[in-house]
């Protein structure tokens, strides 16, 4: 089985050194299909890894070789496949391979075709090094590699400011996230003496809450940073200025889940720490709806899929530190079949809109993109949480069990969450694909995608309708031999019929709301004049409640006002005038004194005079101090020296 | 031949550098680069016989020089010093080899020689009068660089440099004549040799004296806040190479000497200043890499960025545990390499275009994308990626420090926040954006000779990334045998619970095995 780890693995490391091959010169084809080839022979060896693990076989654990070895410190290159690890192998080999033959078609105008590839491939073996490896050290060389790779990615478009601009934010924004990752790493080190997860949760059992809590909450500012979680939420959004593939794969389905995959990983920590637990629920809970919020007025449809992303990761956040790992599990899996359909969907409105983002400059796209139309909608009526669609299942599953562990308010923001998230995904549907066709007066001239994108998004489509019946119960099976295996049932059957079929009614009123509202005729594209546009609400949403305002006034301005100052009035003005000015001085004193060594004879003679009355008046003045010691003694002592 | 290696790696720039005052200016770039090479291929057959599981040291050799008073020529290497002699021929090596066109070269080549003879003589000197005469040696070949290859200011700046270290190195000397007298007082023999001085255990207050003297010479080489002025003014003025040599190795010298002098011999006395001495690597950190974001020329930004990872190599130092140390020796060689080559890149612009201003640039990763993508490649390097060289001495300094103090290390540990703001800033007004300036759209891209000098340095980023082992080895071995010199020798209740008894705890690791 070794062979297969390896190959799943390194696949896309191969393909993405073959793209980098063909990096400076003209696009080609080839360096877009190798890569795509090589992800889906890593996606085969990852299912013959599956099918190993499901059969019941061993997990398979393998040392490469030594990374890092000083002192007590010992870090290998160790991969393991088990139940968690294949289940996050399969989303992520999966979805890219899908990704990658899709922006075959997609960039297959852009200069930097080979570019693109060399870095998508890239990613996804960083992404694969995070979840396959087996100790945390290793973890982190992947979450900082795909944060490489992201930032690469999100300014692909390098000449774009606002490009540019995103992805260094991402990436510093990452950044503070890791440092607290890292101090949780050596929390971790010097607590149990290793790295290795079997190692090190094992000596976990043994320690005393207080460290073990430091360690739950460092771990989780790291994966706040990565998932994107309140406060450090604003460069997903802003991340979209990447070529929408990227966004599919890196911003929706894998690489922002790679925080829920932290949580997931060290359940046997998290299940030690219940408070701790309990606050990644609230703030998951908290995200849900603040990032559903901003969806519901945003006029990018990118922006839009995004802050549901944000709200659907608060879920996942929500089931796990309620203990539910295998849910939150279920969810991301889910959740990244449908969320990358819809991504890739908007990829073709995109394209058919030359780049346009509004979808009030939409509107009666259904008529051309039949194909997109179809699967956007079952997309977002996945996403909703119709039965019998994947986030049935696993959204569903999360508000029960909320509610069974009577955590009531995460429960009703979480239901609440829903509506919104029904609303606003079809918000954008119908803006985009029905009502009156608005685009034609602007002058676009939409056409469908190319037949193969579309078939490569297929795939996605079949996921999302059947992932969750079909998958539900032997994904259960397979994956609590490692994760706790409590399973969520309310207890009364009233209840559960009245709560799934409430939930359900619900979630259609909402989807029925939206498309009433945003079909009806007579919609216009926004000018800024109505009453609505101008109401506090409004505002609030579409300015992401002042969040990017605050940063950008109260951290980033004061930062770069404060680095001049330091540099221009601190470091120049006083540490280097203070060296200089001792320079000077010297200076200044030879300069001064230098008319003593002149030579002139009565100058040396007036010089002689003032130091033999100055060696004189030393000598009475020692000559009576040791005439009088013992008084001076005295004397002193008295004052208390 | 092996007995006398180092003398050879000493002399045999020195020597060669007096023979190239006969060569013909055209050939003198030829010959100089087969005497960098014979000398780093020496190094490499150095490292080959090296015996990484000796923790002592090796090839010493000893020659009396003044008998009465115990100075001696007295060479040795270890694994702690091993490498940073590998690096300094190394670069000296691809520093001649890709040597833009220069006016003099001649002297260039020959100054540059003499360079690497007090380079390789600081690092293998057992004897402190010895390693003091190399130490105050490499100034003046420095000196000249910059003094006579120099910007506008190079007169200033070259002076500047050479009184400033001077000064520093003068009270270290003293405390070196105190260390020997000392010595004399205890033992009733006069002797400078480093390793008689080790076994030496002197009484508190005069470790906290003496220490103070030390660290005044070492912490203006380093250099450390707030002795760090000189070096934006010498790295601002010196030509390419310079900056070069000076970032990569001479800057080490100081905190080399941290490990060789200061932990040591006064481990009372670091286990007394670790907190305050954390504090000011901690103001190094962050104090000077926003001092690097908000400079306007990009080499200006690395001047400031190589202060900035010197405080995480100080920190690494201090943390007087093997993790610590053995990670602070590793991130200087990760340093050397990756400014090293950070200082190259920026000659490359500047020899197109004749300004470092990053106002002038802007979009060039269209213009010159080999260039870019090397540049990026060594950006990530100092920004700490992992699997890049800089990341393990970066995250094993800290994972070190860690164990001393929890705040502290928080603290420190911004270095990757303000690290990736001043190079990511720097790097996207540089590559990223339209090309608006009619000068930068025809720029050539890297040529061979600046390739000669990035790629095998690009290599060495990757590979010691994925694989420090070769390196980590065997300074891990040294630094070890240190720190259970330090834990013996310590005198203080609080020294022998902050340095750890590797022997102990290797003994009930035994235990808890069987």
């Amino acid at each position: 089985m070794e062979i297969y780890l390896y190959l799943a693995l390194f696949s896309p490391f191969v393909g993405s050194m073959f793209a980098a091959l063909f990096g400076a010169s003209p696009r080609t084809m080839i360096a877009g299909i190798v890569p795509s080839l090589l992800l889906f022979v890593s996606f085969v060896s990852s299912t013959i890894l599956l099918q190993h693990i499901l059969a019941g076989g061993e997990v398979v654990h393998v040392e490469m070789m030594t990374w890092m070895e000083t002192g007590n410190l010992y870090i290998p290159f160790g991969f393991v496949v088990d139940q968690i690890s294949v289940t996050m192998m399969m989303v992520v080999t999966l979805v890219s391979t899908i990704v990658h033959v899709y922006a075959i078609g997609y960039m297959d105008h852009d200069k930097a075709f080979n570019r693109f590839f060399a870095w998508l491939s890239a990613f996804v073996f960083s992404m694969m090094i995070l979840v396959m490896s087996d100790n945390f050290a290793g973890l982190f060389i992947g979450w900082e590699g795909v944060g490489l790779c992201s930032w690469a990615l999100i300014g692909f478009w390098y000449h774009k400011e606002s490009a540019t601009w995103a992805a260094n934010e991402a990436f510093i924004m990452n950044r503070i996230a890791d440092l607290g990752m890292l101090i949780g790493i050596f929390l971790v080190f010097w607590n149990t003496g290793t790295l290795q997860y079997d190692g090190a949760f094992a000596a976990m059992q043994g320690l005393d809450i207080e460290t073990l809590t430091w360690i739950g909450i460092f771990l989780f500012i790291g994966a706040m940073g990565k998932s994107a979680q309140f406060p450090l939420h604003t460069w997903l959004a802003d991340a979209m200025e990447g070529p929408t593939p990227v966004s599919a794969l890196i911003h929706a389905a894998t690489m922002v889940t790679a925080g829920v995959y932290l949580v997931v990983r060290s359940n046997e920590l998290y299940a030690l720490i219940p408070n701790v637990g309990l606050f990644i629920a609230s703030l998951g809970a908290f995200v849900a709806i603040f990032a559903a919020t901003m969806a519901l007025v945003n006029r990018d449809i990118k922006r839009v899929i995004a802050y549901s992303t944000l709200s659907q990761l608060g879920y996942m956040f929500a089931a796990a530190g309620l203990g539910a790992y295998w849910v939150a599990l279920f969810h991301l899996m889910a959740h990244a079949f449908f969320k990358a359909l819809l991504f890739l969907g908007g990829g073709n409105v995109m394209h058919a809109m030359s780049n346009e983002l509004d979808p009030f400059k939409m509107g009666a796209l259904g008529k051309t993109m039949k194909g997109t139309m179809i699967m956007m909608t079952l997309a977002s009526v996945a996403l909703a949480g119709i039965f019998p669609l994947a986030g049935f299942f696993s959204k569903d599953l999360i508000l029960e069990v909320a509610f069974i562990d009577a955590h009531y308010i995460i429960y009703t923001v979480l239901l609440l969450t829903a509506g919104l998230t029904a609303f606003y995904s079809f918000r954008i549907i119908a803006l985009i694909f029905h009502g009156e066709d608005r685009h034609t007066a602007l002058g676009f001239h939409p056409h469908e995608a190319y037949k193969f994108m579309l078939v490569a998004m297929s795939p996605l489509l079949i996921l999302a309708i059947i992932a969750g019946f079909m998958f539900k119960m032997p994904y259960f099976e397979m994956v609590t031999q490692l994760l706790p295996a409590t399973e969520y049932h309310v207890h009364s059957a009233t209840t559960y019929w009245i709560m799934t079929i409430g939930t359900q009614l619900f979630v259609m009123l909402a989807i029925f709301f939206a498309y009433k509202k945003y079909m009806a005729p007579g919609i216009k594209v926004p000018d800024g004049t109505s009453a609505m546009e101008n109401s506090f609400k409004y505002k609030l949403l579409i300015n992401q409640y002042y969040i990017p305002y605050f940063y950008e006034e109260y951290l980033v301005k004061p930062y770069r006002e404060l680095s001049t100052v330091l540099w221009k009035q601190v470091d120049m003005k006083v540490v280097d005038a203070t060296v200089d000015g001792i320079a000077n001085m010297l200076v200044s004193t030879g300069e001064n004194t230098r008319t003593m060594q002149s030579g002139n004879l009565s100058t040396m003679l007036k010089w002689m005079v003032t130091g033999l009355v100055a060696l004189l008046s030393l000598a009475v003045v020692f000559g009576l101090a040791v005439k009088y010691l013992d008084e001076i003694k005295t004397c002193l002592s008295s004052l208390g020296v | 031949m092996l007995d006398n290696i180092l003398s050879i790696l000493i002399f045999f720039p020195a020597v060669a550098g007096i023979f190239g005052f006969m060569i013909h200016k055209d050939s003198m770039r030829a010959y100089g680069v087969s005497v960098a090479t014979i000398e780093f291929a020496l190094s490499l057959w150095l490292w080959y016989s090296f015996d990484s599981n000796v923790s002592g040291m090796q090839f010493m050799e000893q020659l009396p020089l003044v008998e009465s008073f115990g100075i001696n020529y007295l060479l040795g290497v270890d694994g702690i010093s091993l490498f940073i002699v590998v690096l300094a021929s190394f670069f000296t090596m691809i520093g001649i080899a890709s040597l833009t066109d220069t006016k003099n070269v001649k002297n260039m080549i020959i100054t540059l020689l003499m360079l690497q003879m007090t380079m390789v003589g600081v690092f293998v000197a057992l004897d402190a009068i010895l390693f003091y005469v190399f130490w105050e040696l490499s100034l003046v070949p420095m000196l000249y660089i910059i003094g006579a290859w120099g910007g506008p200011l190079r007169i200033y700046a070259s002076v500047k440099f050479f009184l400033y270290t001077f000064a520093g190195s003068l009270v270290m000397l003293v405390g070196m004549l105190f260390m020997a007298y000392f010595y004399y007082q205890a033992t009733g023999v006069w002797s400078f040799a480093i390793l008689d001085w080790y076994r030496l255990i002197l009484p508190e207050s005069f470790q906290l004296w003496l220490f103070g003297a030390f660290f005044i010479g070492f912490a203006i080489k380093v250099p450390m806040f707030p002795f760090h002025t000189w070096l934006p003014y010498a790295h601002g003025q010196a030509p390419t190479i310079g900056s070069v040599i000076l970032a990569a190795i001479l800057l080490k010298m100081g905190t080399y000497a941290f490990i060789r002098f200061s932990l040591p011999l006064f481990p009372d006395a670091s286990t007394f200043f670790m907190f305050p001495i954390a504090i000011i690597a901690i103001i190094m950190i962050v104090y000077t890499a926003m001092v690097a974001y908000a400079q306007e020329d990009v080499k200006q930004v690395v001047a400031y960025s190589s202060v900035s990872h010197m405080g995480v190599i100080i920190l690494g130092t201090f943390a007087l545990n093997v993790e610590g140390i053995t990670g602070s020796i590793f991130l200087m060689i990760a340093h050397g390499v990756v400014s090293g080559a950070l200082f190259l890149l920026v000659g490359v612009i500047y020899d197109r275009r004749h300004t470092k201003m990053m106002s002038e640039f802007g979009g060039l990763a269209s213009v010159m994308p080999r260039y870019a993508t090397i540049f990026g490649l060594m950006l990530m390097a100092s920004v700490g990626m992992p699997l890049t060289i800089n990341f393990v001495g970066e995250f094993l300094s800290l994972l070190g420090f860690y164990q001393q103090s929890h705040i502290l290390t928080l603290l420190a540990g911004t270095a990757i926040i303000v690290g990736a703001i001043y190079m990511l800033a720097a790097y996207k007004k540089m590559f990223f954006g339209e090309v608006t300036n009619e000068k930068n759209k025809n720029l050539p891209d890297v040529s061979k000779r600046e390739l000669v000098a990035l790629i095998p340095l690009s290599i060495i980023t990757i590979w010691l990334g994925v694989y420090p082992k070769p390196v980590l080895e065997p300074i891990n071995n040294s630094v070890e045998s240190i720190v259970q010199l330090m834990h013996d020798k310590s005198i203080t209740q609080e020294a022998k619970s902050r340095i750890p008894n590797l022997v102990q705890e290797r003994a009930t690791s035994a235990e808890e095995a069987n």
